[in-house]
């Protein structure tokens, strides 16, 4: 999986936060990125689901990044926003981040990839940016597993 | 143009003719004297063959060429009317059908012959013509009536100009003993795609020879700027017969006036002899059409994956649009308004407005989905037929109701799920015709089928008058499979037991036969029914009869619902399955099993505490009063405990979205008016 979406060339990456460490997401998945606004709660959803919201009228599940990697809950602050993934057409996901700092271009030969980490398929690699570490979610990793 | 366009039309209509086919071929078999049922299985055998023939499916041609030859023999009362000779048909009729489903998968009709059925066919032809040589002497041909009211004005292609290098052409063919034709065809009113008939008409009429001039112009004709008729002229050198039967090959053709054309100059006194021949077939033709005509004015729907829509259902829609247009007008108009008190008056006024112009748009639109369940039942009445024959069983279907209507994703699902449980019905429902003489029950076993409107939702019946459930029989087979234990068995109520039916992998019949029995069946059709919102129930009387009676929502997207509070959390509980609402006292609530019940005039209801089940925050201290809405499933009712009620609200289902996992007491979720998310309840999980 993660063979096929590792970039060939530039890409570009939205850079987010959790708590001190840097996120980045596929420009290319990304549909939107909204204000935190008030989320339904949806009782027996998985753990890391924090409920749904109403996007324009769909109803859009969201999940917690926090929750998805066994961080520390945070309250949510002026700065939380939503991301809207639209990892495959008519499917949109919702991802609860910090904040969002900026949108960066990684060249190829800046990530590093990982075969693998702790939690399975969720990260497609790490970039290397300035003197800062970015590491690359993998949507389709991350999505895929919610499958199961 | 290219003859794929009409393909869906071919397969529509196909099918149309084949239920046609089925349901009158059933009338024939019992009543084989009728001889409006012959005519009419003629025609949709004749439409059947020259669609077949204009598509260019020669095997399909074949088949039903030789069947309409048949009941050509049977319409001339040269053949009388056979059980085995209706067997053929069916199979001749199945034979065709699977032509159909196969053009539909791959455009082609297969490589299937069906040499047997052709056969059995002619088969049945000689035999006949051996016999009845004798009476052909007999016959009569049928007195030719002439029609000469309209035959002059029906003869529009007298009408058409023509240019000199026309006139031309005409009497070059003439030199070349070729034929010239004039041809006004008159297509039948209720024709759904005119160019295409007068497409096929054209193509038809390119084989056999050439068309040199049409009125009105090809161009108009392919746009359907035309009335019912057109007319042309054909150079051919075949004979006048010849290139009438072309044309009167393409179905839904009410007439075809040909006669030999003469240059305008001296077309007054053009002889009619030639027309007064073909007058009087033209006349059977059309009065056959006739009869024809009220069986069909029914409009029978196919299911297939359009709606046909009343023009005038979509009319009253365009005008609702139209009208929320002004009100949204009326809305900006209000405020740019200064004086605030006037402007909230008005506001008020508008939003009454819009909210009208709201629920008719809904209702028109429910309406323009809706259609009637008689286009899933319909192909039933053969299926019981051959059941009965396949059984050895004497049977009949009685079908009321046919004219309930359903929302068009509900009828799309609701033909399997009817279909298994009309076989099963026929297979462990009706007892044999030995039993039931020895029973001293009639000997044709009934299968009822029934379908009305009830409120806000559907209900079907199907009911058979055989040996209905044996409860000990079930259980014992329930205890032996596992499902249960005895002493499971022994508590159970005989409506438990019944119950038990719709568990997977369940049957009681002894022997797996290729109708039923092999237990896959009832689970899944409780599984589809409940995918669509409905419930099935089964009620029995042992050595009377069974009862299945299924209920669906007439409709899925919109819904009237409770809206009622849990802790700070809004949910949303379908109206229709809603009792009463009740405010009772904690010192009421009982203990059964453990479990709370309370005792409501009478019934014992089950209480199930919503925010227990929705995983709330435990409230701090218990209030004296709790507020229970009553909810049915069936018969069974079960009380929701909640902490508050919000209010009736007309709510639109939507999907959670892919990926999160949705517990299934939760059926979706719906936007309220200030944007926020509210879950709905599915109570039918909860009962």
């Amino acid at each position: 999986m993660d063979e096929n979406t590792v970039v060939s060339g530039a890409k570009q990456y939205i850079v987010v936060k959790l708590d001190n460490e840097q996120y980045g997401i596929d420009i290319s998945f990304i549909d939107n990125i909204v204000r935190l606004q008030q989320i339904t709660r949806v009782p027996k959803a998985q753990y890391f689901f924090e409920g749904v919201i109403n996007l324009r009228g769909e109803i859009i599940p969201v999940m917690n990044l926090r929750n998805r990697f066994d961080l520390e809950p945070k309250s949510h602050t002026n700065s939380t926003r939503i991301i809207i993934v639209k990892p495959e057409n008519n499917a949109k996901i919702g991802v609860l981040v910090d904040e969002v700092r900026e949108v960066v271009t990684l060249e190829e030969n800046a990530i590093e990839k990982v075969d693998y980490d702790e939690q399975g398929m969720n990260l497609i690699g790490v970039g290397k940016y300035n003197d800062t570490l970015i590491s690359l979610l993998n949507i389709q990793g991350i999505i895929q597993e919610l499958d199961v | 143009m290219d003859l794929s366009q009409y393909l869906e039309i071919f397969i529509d209509e196909t099918k149309e003719h084949l239920q046609t086919l089925n349901d009158q071929v059933l009338i024939l078999e019992a009543e084989p004297d009728n001889i409006d049922t012959v005519n009419e299985i003629f025609r949709a055998a004749h439409s059947l063959k020259g669609m077949a023939g204009t598509m260019g499916f020669k095997r399909m041609q074949r088949l039903t060429h030789d069947m309409e030859n048949v009941f050509s023999e049977v319409r001339n009362g040269k053949m009388s009317v056979t059980p085995d000779l209706v067997d053929v048909v069916f199979k001749c009729l199945d034979a065709v059908e699977e032509y159909l489903s196969c053009i539909v998968s791959t455009s082609d009709e297969g490589e299937n012959d069906n040499e047997d059925v052709i056969e059995a066919l002619n088969a049945c032809l000689e035999a006949e013509s051996s016999s009845s040589s004798v009476s052909d002497v007999v016959e009569t041909p049928v007195a030719p009536k002439t029609d000469t009211v309209s035959s002059a004005d029906k003869r529009k292609f007298t009408q058409i100009t023509i240019a000199d290098f026309e006139k031309n052409a005409i009497t070059e063919a003439k030199a070349k003993n070729m034929n010239v034709y004039g041809v006004t065809v008159y297509i039948d009113e209720n024709c759904m795609l005119k160019a295409a008939r007068a497409f096929l008409v054209f193509k038809g009429l390119e084989e056999v020879g050439e068309i040199i001039k049409c009125a009105p112009i090809v161009q108009d004709i392919e746009d359907e700027k035309f009335d019912f008729d057109f007319s042309m002229i054909v150079i051919s050198s075949k004979s006048l017969e010849a290139v009438k039967k072309v044309i009167a090959n393409v179905s839904e053709i009410k007439e075809v006036i040909i006669e030999e054309f003469v240059v305008p100059s001296d077309a007054e006194v053009v002889s009619s002899v030639q027309e007064e021949k073909e007058k009087p077939s033209d006349k059977k033709e059309d009065s056959k059409k006739k009869a024809a005509a009220p069986t069909k004015s029914g409009g029978k729907p196919v299911a297939n994956r359009s709606v046909r829509v009343d023009i005038e259902k979509l009319d009253v829609l365009m005008n609702l649009v139209s009208e929320l247009i002004i009100a949204k007008n009326g809305l900006v108009s209000v405020s740019n308004q200064e004086d605030s008190k006037t402007s909230m008056q008005s506001f008020n006024e508008q939003i009454e407005y819009l909210e009208r112009v709201t629920t008719n748009l809904h209702e028109s639109v429910m309406k323009v989905r809706m259609v009637p369940i008689e286009s899933v039942v319909n192909r039933f009445p053969r299926m019981i037929r051959d059941l009965s024959k396949k059984l050895g069983k004497e049977m009949e279907l009685i079908m009321t109701g046919e004219e309930t209507e359903l929302d068009r994703t509900v009828i799309d699902e609701i033909g399997d799920p009817l279909m298994h449980m009309l076989r099963n019905s026929a297979d462990h429902g009706l007892e044999s015709t030995i039993d039931r003489l020895k029973l001293g029950k009639p000997q044709v076993g009934t299968i009822w089928l029934n379908a009305y409107q009830d409120g806000n939702n559907v209900t079907i019946e199907v009911e058979d008058d055989g040996k209905g459930v044996d409860v000990e029989k079930v259980k014992a087979s329930a205890i032996e499979k596992g499902h249960i234990t005895e002493e499971q068995a022994e508590m159970m109520s005989e409506k438990e037991a019944v119950e038990l039916l719709f568990r997977p992998a369940f049957s009681t019949a002894e022997k797996i036969s290729d109708v039923s029995g092999r237990g896959v069946g009832l689970d899944v059709v409780k599984n589809k029914i409940e995918g669509l919102g409905g419930d099935v129930e089964v009620s029995t009387k042992l050595g009377e009869g069974t009862k299945f009676t299924i209920r669906l929502p007439l409709t899925l997207a919109i819904i009237q619902a409770l809206m009622v509070e849990v802790r700070d959390e809004k949910y949303a509980i379908p109206l229709n399955s809603i009792v009463t609402i009740e405010d009772i006292l904690v010192s009421d609530i009982k203990y059964v099993q453990q479990k709370e019940v309370i005792n409501l005039r009478g019934t014992v209801i089950p209480l199930v505490r919503l925010d227990e089940m929705l995983d709330c925050p435990p409230r701090d201290e218990e209030p004296e009063n709790l507020v229970v809405v009553i909810v049915k499933k069936g018969d069974k009712q079960t009380g929701l405990v909640i902490d508050n009620l919000l209010g009736q609200q007309e709510i639109v289902i939507k999907p959670l979205g892919k990926y999160i996992n949705i517990h299934k007491m939760i059926s979706g979720a719906t936007i309220l008016g200030d944007g926020e998310v509210a879950l709905i309840i599915d109570s039918n999980s909860l009962v």
